[in-house]
């Protein structure tokens, strides 16, 4: 399978076309040398400007960790100040009870809805440096997958240390998390819900243990068929929700031969809540009729499953993406009497939000992750 | 020039057609699934016989229901791009004038790419929704079009420089505008958007759609191989043309209306497939000559074979995945001009 980017690409695999991205690369090189002027004047983040002078060992006011990409960042210590360019990241940081810190966040960053209200620098792709140096920021969280490296290098170049997420599994989600918490001196609270995360998988692994792996397709996007492939996190949450994609591909976000796909004959077809067109089960009776589509016995028997957005975010909240994409695959797996760990809900009811509570930070998870509950199977 | 007779554009064209089916069948075995020549025959005899509900196997509805379907698109498709092509190049008498020189196909992207934003957020009926998208695209492209026309007068008269100056200012303005809206939007939303400029033939079309586009190409067509010595005329300059009896501004206006209808009907489920409207109509120029009258059906001709060949080709490659067939007909494109440009300074 021919990569069409090349692998150290940090951006998101858009298949946007060449001359957007050259514009694009213009416009953050024309930045990057309105950055390198900038760093001759004085440094616009000196760390040791902290009037508080709590921190007695200076050897201590700094902290060398390597991120998630290999780079070896100098961070600030305490951190005060957070600029996330990522919505996963946006949200774990209110997961973790971190949301005084975050300074500002991008214009995707909608959830939780409080993150709305927080200052804008701009989009995940393209966001504006001087708005995230107007922030003072002493430390900017980035996520592989959809920021640039571009961006990386001219924050480099003001001075502000960024630190890179990369996760690939769900089990990268946590620890990704967890060692984020620890860097921001959340230790305790990340902990604690990496392990409620942990549970709570652990919980569906077993309900769906019993069950035959689901042949899925992921439907990213519809025309033309763009589905995961097999190094993303959402292969791997769906592996985890007890289901297997049918694209053997090593690109991120193949384009699929619909002709593949009636060869294979998936089970059900997964779509996230806002594909466009947008995803409702009424907005799905058109297949029926699409010729390529209509010969899918997944469609002829309207398997459709619709998951909540959370599933596109590499974030805690995936959990409750991967227990309402397990329901719908396999509602026999649900039907019978909750675990003995289980809460003691209706088995088919979808899970209420718990009220968000200060303390402890397992039910700011359950707040976060029963984001959008729904139980919406479509299958028969 | 040899004087032209209808035996001489049928045999031409039947020859061409003889190609396409060739073309046609080694496309129909290629692909995902393996499929035998017999089968392939005893289906398609079948589905003409009208038996087509005692098909069982999956294969033979793998080729009928999606790459058949396909493969007739891209003759649709390369057809309409070649004879929009070859009448713009008579239009503007300009060598490198293709179907989108005039910017039809940024505005084809940008009614696309607002039809895809607008749509769900006016909560229409399913089949509605489905038909968005291209109806989008389709209307972009004519308001472009007419856009151009206007912007392109000069003292109520076309100007063919203006015209063309027109068109690439325009195309750049909308591509500006598309690239605000892309930049705007989310990744997720940007990989589809993206497929109205590169070019792709996977969609599946509702069948009405089908009706739409098959109709549209062949009253299109139909009206400017009506003009098509009067397109012959006009080659030899506006002056002449007006003086051998050509009703110049009349022909202009239909022959730009009909080849701007047939690039609006192929890039709305298309997206943009660059080089086959400027390459073929060279190709065919060299192989028959300049008579428009047996160029315009060799074009459409030429047209299917090189689309067909490229989408071949882009869903086989990479195989399960897919190119954009954009993609393939560019890198094959640009080189071949650059060879028969070198040829012709030769």
């Amino acid at each position: 399978m021919p990569q069409l980017r090349s692998v150290a690409d940090p951006r998101e695999p858009s298949r946007a076309p060449y001359l957007v991205k050259l514009a694009a690369n213009a416009a953050v090189l024309a930045l990057t040398f309105a950055a390198v002027a900038n760093a001759q004047a004085p440094q616009p983040q000196t760390p040791t400007a902290d009037p508080t002078p709590e921190v007695v060992n200076p050897r201590l006011m700094f902290r060398e960790v390597v991120d998630e990409t290999g780079r070896t960042v100098r961070i600030a210590q305490p951190v005060r100040r957070i600029v996330s360019l990522a919505p996963n990241i946006t949200e774990t940081l209110y997961a973790l009870g971190l949301q005084d810190l975050l300074a500002g966040d991008t214009d995707y960053c909608d959830y939780p809805a409080a993150a709305k209200l927080k200052p804008k620098v701009g989009g995940a792709i393209n966001p504006s440096l001087e708005s995230i140096v107007n922030l003072h920021p002493d430390l900017v969280l980035v996520t592989k997958s959809l920021n640039r490296l571009e961006t990386v290098r001219s924050l480099d170049h003001l001075g502000i240390p960024s630190y890179a997420t990369d996760p690939h599994t769900v089990q990268d989600i946590i620890s990704s998390m967890e060692r984020l918490a620890e860097m921001l001196g959340a230790q305790q609270t990340g902990a604690t819900l990496g392990q409620e995360m942990e549970r709570q998988l652990a919980q569906i692994e077993q309900r769906i243990a019993p069950m035959p792996t689901a042949r899925v397709l992921f439907v990213v996007w519809r025309e033309p068929l763009i589905s995961v492939g097999t190094g993303t996190f959402i292969a791997d949450a769906l592996r985890v929700a007890g289901a297997k994609s049918i694209v053997d591909s090593t690109q991120s976000w193949p384009q699929v031969n619909l002709e593949e796909v009636v060869r294979q004959q998936p089970d059900f077809l997964v779509f996230a809540e806002s594909h466009p067109p947008s995803s409702t089960p009424e907005s799905l009776d058109v297949l029926a009729d699409l010729p390529g589509w209509r010969i899918l016995t997944a469609v002829q028997n309207r398997r459709y499953a619709i998951v909540s957005d959370a599933v596109d975010r590499p974030s805690p909240s995936i959990v409750s993406a991967i227990e309402n994409l397990a329901r719908q695959l396999h509602p026999e797996a649900f039907e019978e009497k909750p675990l003995p760990a289980a809460k003691p809900d209706s088995p088919t009811a979808p899970e209420n939000p718990a009220p968000p509570a200060s303390s402890p930070s397992a039910s700011r998870l359950l707040a976060c992750a029963a984001a959008k509950p729904q139980d919406r199977a479509c299958a028969l | 020039m040899r004087p032209l007779t209808l035996r001489l554009v049928l045999l031409r064209c039947l020859t061409l057609a003889g190609v396409l089916v060739v073309v046609v069948i080694v496309a129909l075995k290629l692909g995902a699934v393996q499929v035998s020549l017999y089968g392939l025959t005893r289906d398609l005899l079948q589905v003409f016989l009208h038996h087509a509900s005692s098909l069982s196997s999956n294969y033979g509805m793998i080729v009928l229901d999606i790459r058949l379907p396909r493969i007739l698109l891209a003759i649709v498709v390369g057809a309409s791009l070649a004879v929009a092509g070859t009448s713009f190049q008579a239009l503007l008498r300009n060598p490198l004038a293709d179907p989108y020189v005039l910017g039809v196909s940024s505005g084809a992207a940008l009614g696309a790419i607002v039809a895809l934003i607008a749509e769900p957020r006016l909560a229409l009926p399913a089949s509605v929704a489905a038909l968005f998208t291209p109806l989008g695209a389709f209307l972009g492209a004519l308001a472009t079009i007419a856009a151009v026309y206007f912007l392109g007068r000069r003292e109520g008269q076309i100007d063919s420089g203006t015209l063309l100056l027109a068109g690439i200012i325009t195309a750049s303005f909308l591509s500006a505008v598309i690239m605000f809206l892309m930049t705007t939007l989310t990744g997720r939303d940007l990989r589809g958007t993206a497929f109205w400029l590169m070019g792709d033939l996977s969609s599946s079309l509702q069948p009405s759609l089908r009706w739409v586009l098959g109709v549209g190409f062949v009253i299109a067509s139909a009206t400017i191989y009506a003009s098509a010595a009067d397109l012959n005329l006009l080659l030899s300059g506006e002056k002449e043309a007006m003086h051998l009896g050509v009703d110049v501004p009349r022909v202009r206006l239909v022959v730009y209306v009909a080849a701007s209808v047939l690039t609006g009907l192929a890039v709305s489920v298309s997206g943009a497939i660059g080089y086959v409207g400027l390459l073929v109509p060279h190709v065919m120029r060299l192989l028959f000559g300049s008579d428009h009258r047996i160029l315009l059906p060799t074009a459409a001709f030429g047209g299917a074979i090189a689309v067909v060949i490229a989408d071949t080709l882009a869903r086989t490659v990479v195989a399960p995945a897919e190119l954009p067939v954009g993609a393939m007909t560019a890198m094959a494109g640009a080189p071949l001009f650059i060879y028969l440009l070198r040829r012709r300074m030769a």
